[in-house]
Parts: structure tokens; sequence; C-alpha cells
């Protein structure tokens, strides 16, 4: 099977779009029965629509691929597909809102609260569903694991009320981005690429200081990100060093005090 | 005339990608081992071939190509670095034919003959009329790759597009199938024909206009969208571990900094090549989550267990078929040696247990559940309110220590001792790096 297939070339598909045609290949569908057999599948269709399609593929021939494939330092997939996916879709494609019941990270069940969803967000770390969404009485951007929705229900919102949240979302959530400017520690340059895969999944620039051979990074991300920044800092350990961003440079200064603290190695001078 | 290979282009998107812009082209250039004119070239295709794809794409002079490729997590849904496997070269008069052969099938089953017809017919004056051996080879190879499908019945052959994918599910259930392609593409391995589909599906979406077909509903979060350049090289070693078929490759390892040699045919200007040639029976190719990077571990005659990173990997040949019974052996040896890998060191297995401490009482307990999610086969093995003990028996220290110091003062590395000394080292000099910055407040 190769990827490089002249039916995949730009120029005939960009033709076939002129003529509206939709061409499928035994790739794709070889790909897709192998997909179907995923636990998560029964979450994805109706059970008919399972049937329909496992019948369409029934005859396509699959590629054994998994018995030459590993994965190494996976999270356990707490689920890849959840079951309220189906409808919160629609809601959102319905540009609707929502009436909701469910628990708060602390335990306590909120009921019959109301807002306008906004996305579905897949953690690629932690393996789970959340729902961004606009609380209408808290008046906040909110992020809800799916799996914390005990029930949800569509509700009727005026399309302007719904595009001006939007805009709002939007607004906040430029608000709260965050930049910072991490150098990689030059005696490490050999382990760039590594250390740039390891931030392949924020928005980044790299800048390259032709004069001191040194490589430095600035990283856009949201305010709630910072976390998973810092432990990606700790994780790259003393490859990299933050420039700019006086907060995540505090952190990772306490981090290290405190760590040392963990050995019995006390700070000089406690300030934190 | 040679396969055509898309080393370079790989190399190249690559590069752009996870330097975002850092180098000029002379730098670039050179880094890739290739002359700035080819660089200009290359480039020049490759933006080519994005603006055909994404017409939507700001077309701006000036615009830098790597700002065209930058990710922006809320704008755009659509995997653009999916263009690479766009990129196969095909004549001009091939892609007209085989469009229209395409859009012609769509319509009714048709034979060769008809086909020839409306290609007299309706083709450009410019493209060059095929003969009939021309269509029947063209219908070979749509029905190779599964874009069409010949009816029963006898001769004279009729053809259909398969397509019965669209064509027989309701709106609701094309909906359902888009979702479905677009979380597991993002979520699995491998991926590409995953995308491929979906981007077939969102245009059959779109033709319907259906009132629910808004295709950016999902966000992923912490993605490595730049592990799909890698699936290029996928599909040749899954083969060639299915046909038990040794490969050949000029491997280039990330660490040296050139990652990409030209295969001059001019001899004038041949050179050293900087990568090393390898011989190697491939048994298994290993994701790695933790990086989003992909692993190609073998067997060769002289050195053994052998673990190529893929985006070394270059000129990929099959060779010579190795019996049933050294494949299984060899396989199995593997197996053993990376059955306690945190990802594919095969180094002596040693035991690691750490103190991960709980967060205040108030907060949830953040780390034991990430312990739990990404801990791997490590055990649990004595718990208080204020701890847990961790154990885990592993192939060295090398891979599993970056994931322990991520957890910052949460986690105390108790055995072995060696392990314990190197993180106090570690934080003594990550202390260093911010000491200058704490005498600042």
């Amino acid at each position: 099977m190769n990827l490089f297939e002249k039916i995949f070339n730009y120029q005939l598909i960009s033709r076939l779009d002129e003529y509206g045609t939709l061409p499928i290949t035994a790739h794709e569908r070889s790909w897709l029965k192998a997909m179907l057999a995923h636990p998560s599948a029964e979450a994805a269709f109706a059970p008919e629509t399972r049937t329909k399609l496992q019948s369409l593929l029934e005859p396509v021939e699959t590629v054994a691929f998994t018995e030459s494939l590993g994965e190494k330092a996976k999270s356990k997939e707490r689920h890849v597909y959840h079951p309220l996916l189906r409808l919160l879709r629609r809601i959102l494609a319905k540009n609707q809102g929502i009436r909701m019941t469910y628990r708060t990270k602390n335990g306590r069940v909120n009921t019959g609260h109301k807002g306008l969803p906004y996305k579905l967000e897949y953690s690629m770390v932690k393996k789970e569903w959340y729902l961004l969404w606009y609380h209408f009485r808290y008046q906040a951007y909110m992020s809800t694991r799916l799996q914390s929705i005990v029930s949800v229900s569509e509700e009727p919102v005026d399309p302007g009320e719904a595009a001006e949240i939007r805009e709002r979302i939007e607004a906040t959530l430029e608000a709260r981005k965050e930049t910072a400017v991490i150098e990689v520690v030059r005696s490490y340059n050999r382990e760039l690429s590594r250390i740039l895969y390891a931030f392949s999944c924020f928005e980044k620039e790299v800048e390259y200081l032709d004069q001191t051979n040194t490589y430095r990074i600035r990283l856009t991300f949201l305010a709630d990100d910072s976390e998973y920044i810092l432990s990606k800092l700790r994780f790259l350990g003393k490859r990299v060093r933050v420039m700019e961003g006086e907060r995540l440079k505090q952190r990772m200064y306490e981090s290290a005090v405190k760590a040392l603290s963990r050995y019995g190695i006390e700070s000089v001078d406690p300030l934190f | 005339m040679a396969k055509e290979s898309f080393d370079k282009e790989i190399q190249f998107l690559r590069m752009l990608v996870l330097t975002s812009g850092a180098y000029n082209r002379q730098q670039f250039a050179e880094r890739l081992g290739i002359s700035v004119h080819t660089f200009d070239k290359t480039l020049r295709r490759l933006k080519e071939i994005v603006q055909t794809i994404h017409a939507e794409l700001p077309e701006k002079q000036g615009t830098e190509f790597a700002d065209m490729l930058r990710f922006s997590y809320y704008e755009s849904s659509d995997p653009i670095l999916l263009f690479l496997y766009r990129a196969k070269s095909l004549k001009e008069s091939e892609s007209h034919r085989l469009s229209l052969i395409v859009a012609a099938l769509q319509e009714k089953a048709l034979t060769a003959a008809e086909l020839m017809d409306i290609c007299c017919d309706e083709l450009p004056a410019d493209v060059s009329l095929p003969d009939e051996k021309t269509i029947r080879s063209d219908l070979k190879y749509l029905e190779q790759v599964g874009v069409i499908k010949r009816e029963a019945g006898g001769r004279p052959y009729r053809y259909r597009v398969y397509n019965d994918l669209v064509a027989q599910l309701t709106d609701d259930e094309l909906l359902d199938l888009y979702d479905f392609v677009d979380v597991m593409a993002n979520t699995q391995v491998p991926s590409v024909q995953g995308y491929l589909l979906r981007d077939t599906l969102k245009k059959a979406l779109k033709q319907k206009e259906l009132p629910l077909a808004v295709t950016d509903s999902f966000l992923y979060k912490y993605h490595y969208y730049s592990r799909i350049l890698d699936e290029a090289h996928l599909f040749p070693l899954f083969q060639a571990i299915r046909l038990r078929r040794k490969v050949r490759f000029l491997y280039f390892s990330p660490k040296t900094g050139k990652s990409y040699a030209s295969q001059n045919t001019n001899p004038l200007f041949e050179r050293e090549t900087e990568g090393r040639e390898e011989h190697v029976l491939p048994l298994k190719v290993v994701y790695d989550h933790q990086y989003g990077r992909w692993y190609l571990l073998g067997n060769n005659y002289r050195q053994g267990i052998m673990k190529y990173r893929v985006e070394g990997l270059t000129q990929v040949e099959e060779s010579e078929e190795v019996p049933e019974a050294e494949f299984a052996q060899k396989l199995a040896q593997l197996e053993a040696r990376t059955r306690l890998s945190w990802l594919v060191d095969t180094g002596a297995p040693v035991k690691v247990k750490v103190r991960f401490f709980r967060p205040d009482k108030q907060q949830p307990d953040f780390v034991k559940e990430r312990v739990l999610l990404q801990g791997q086969w490590g055990t649990i093995t004595e718990e208080n309110d204020d701890w847990f003990i961790y154990e885990i028996t592993v192939n060295g220290t090398t891979e599993i220590k970056p994931w322990l110091r991520s957890f910052g003062s949460s986690c105390e590395v108790l055995e072995p001792v060696r392990l314990r000394r190197e993180f106090i080292a570690e934080w003594k000099e990550i202390q260093s790096y911010y000491e200058p910055f704490r005498e600042n407040l």
C-alpha cells in the first residue's frame, strides 16, 4: 500500500472537485474497516448504521498492520468516543443552547444549568472529552468533562445572542493568551529535534541566533495550559531555560527548590 | 525512470514545521544538505500544491510558507501537512483524463469504448486524445486503487464509481461517519488514510448542503500533528515486515546536523553522503506517544537488535527475503528484550522506586490520577494520606527519567541510588538557571 498514489495528486483532486466527484480508495476503506473494529465504534453510530457500514465494508481486505505496530508511553485510553458526543455535536451544529446537570471538580452536582456549547475538545494527554461552553448565569467560559455530565438536553437560544456569546468567548480566549520564550541550552543543541518535537503541540515560532548558535522558542498559549507547559519544561529538565515569562520562571525556580527539599537539601534563603 | 521518492519533501516539511521559520534560505538548505536552488524549487512546488488544495489560504504577496503552515489551534481543524500526500506527480493530460473518467462513471456504468467516446468529446483541445489501450490501463489502475468497480456480467465490461460509503448512507449517517473518521484519525495511529477519507467526507457533506454539516466542532488538545509526515514510511515498512524482507536505507541520525543528502546523478557533483547505509530485517514499528515520534526496530546480522528513528530514514528499499523461522526467532528475541522498555531501550532491567506526594487536601488527587494514566506497567505498592510509592522495573532509567522529572517536587526518587543522585544534581542545576531571576525579585 502506497500513500503516494496518483489518485491523491493535488491537480487530479482539484479537477474531481470541480466535477463534484468523491473518490474513495481501497486504502481508506481498509483503514475504516480496521477502525470500526475498535470498541469506540459502538458509541459512534446507531446500531443499524454500524451494521450497514460493516456490510458495505465486508468485502474489503484489511491491511494487517496491527501485529507490526507497537505503541509506547501511551496513556490509558479513558475513552476515545463518548456516548454524549453525537448529541452535543448536533446541538452545536444547530447553534442551540443546553440545559445540563453536571458534577463539579469538588464533587458537587449542579442541576439544570443553562449555557451555550462552544466546542468539544479531546485531550490527547488525559485521553478524554471535554465540553467547552458558556455558562449563562455565571457569565463564564467553562470546560466540563463529558464524564461529569449527568444529563444534558437542547435548549432554544436566540441566534443573535448566541453569536454575541461566541464573540465574547473568542475575545476571552484571545485575552487569555500568553507568551513565553524558551531557550535551548546550547550544549544540548544536538537534541534540538527531540526538544522541538516536545513543543510541536503548541503555537510556536523558533528563532535561531547565528552568532551564538542558539535556538529560542517563542510559545503562545492559553493561561490554562501553563501547567502542562511547566510539566514539559520539567520533562526536558536542564536542556531548556525559560528566558521570558515571569510566572513560568518563578514556578520553575519553586519546583527546583521544593524538589531539592524532598531530598533534604534546603535552600539557603527559603523565599518560597 | 527511478521510483519517485518524497524523502526530500518530507525532510523539508519536517524541518519547516519544527523550526517554524528559524533559518534563512541558506541555513535551511545547508542543514538539509541541498543547494539553495533546490531549496527554492522545492518550496515553489510545495507552495503550488498547498495553494491548489487550500484555495482559501491567504495568497498575499510575500506570505512566508512557514506562516501558511503555522499551527493555530482554534482556527483550523484540517491537518494541513496532509498535502504532502497530494504530491505524487502526474502528467497534465493524465489528470484531465482520469478525472473525466471518474466523473463519467459517477453518472452511470460505462464500458471502455463508451469512455473513449466521452474523452474524445470532452477533453480540452490541447490535451492529446487517448487510445483505447490507455483507457483500459486507466481503468485497471482505478479499479486497483478501489475508486471504481467492474459490474457483474460479461464482456464488454462496464465500470462504475465505487462510492457506496457516501451514496448509501443517509445524511444523518454520513454525519456520524464524518465525526467517527475525524475522531479516529486524530486519536489513533496510523492516521493518514483516515485524514484522506475525512477530506472526501467533508466534501460530501458540503455538497449536500446539510444544515448540520458543521465540520469544526472537535478540537484535539496537545496533538502532535507533525507525526503524519513520518507515516509516509510506515506502509513500505509494514509491507517489508509482512513479506519477511530485509530493507536497505540511508540513515540520518536526528542527532547529526544534516538530515538529507540529494541523490546526485551527475558524477561531477557526487560527494560523500553523511548518512549511514543500513541493511536490516525490519521487525516492528513503534509509536512513542511521549514525543509523537516513530521508531523502526529491526535486526541486523552483525549487531543484533537495531533501533532507528523513522524520521531519519531515506531511500528505503526492500531487499532479500528471510526464512519464516529466522524472522520468528528474531521477533521473539526483540519482544523479550523490549518487554520492559519504557520506550525502546534494550538496556539491563532496573527496579525504579519513587515516592509521589499528593497535592493539598482541597485539591483532587491529580498526581495519582496521572500516575495511573501514564505509569505503564508500574504499580502502587504502598500509600497513605500524604504520599504513595510507585515501583516499576524498566530497561535502563534514561527513558523514564523525563517522565518522573515532569512531576517536579511531587516526585522523590528512592531507588536506584544512582538515579536519586542524578535527580539531585539536575534540580540543583535547574535551580541555578533561575537564581539570577530570583535575585531580581
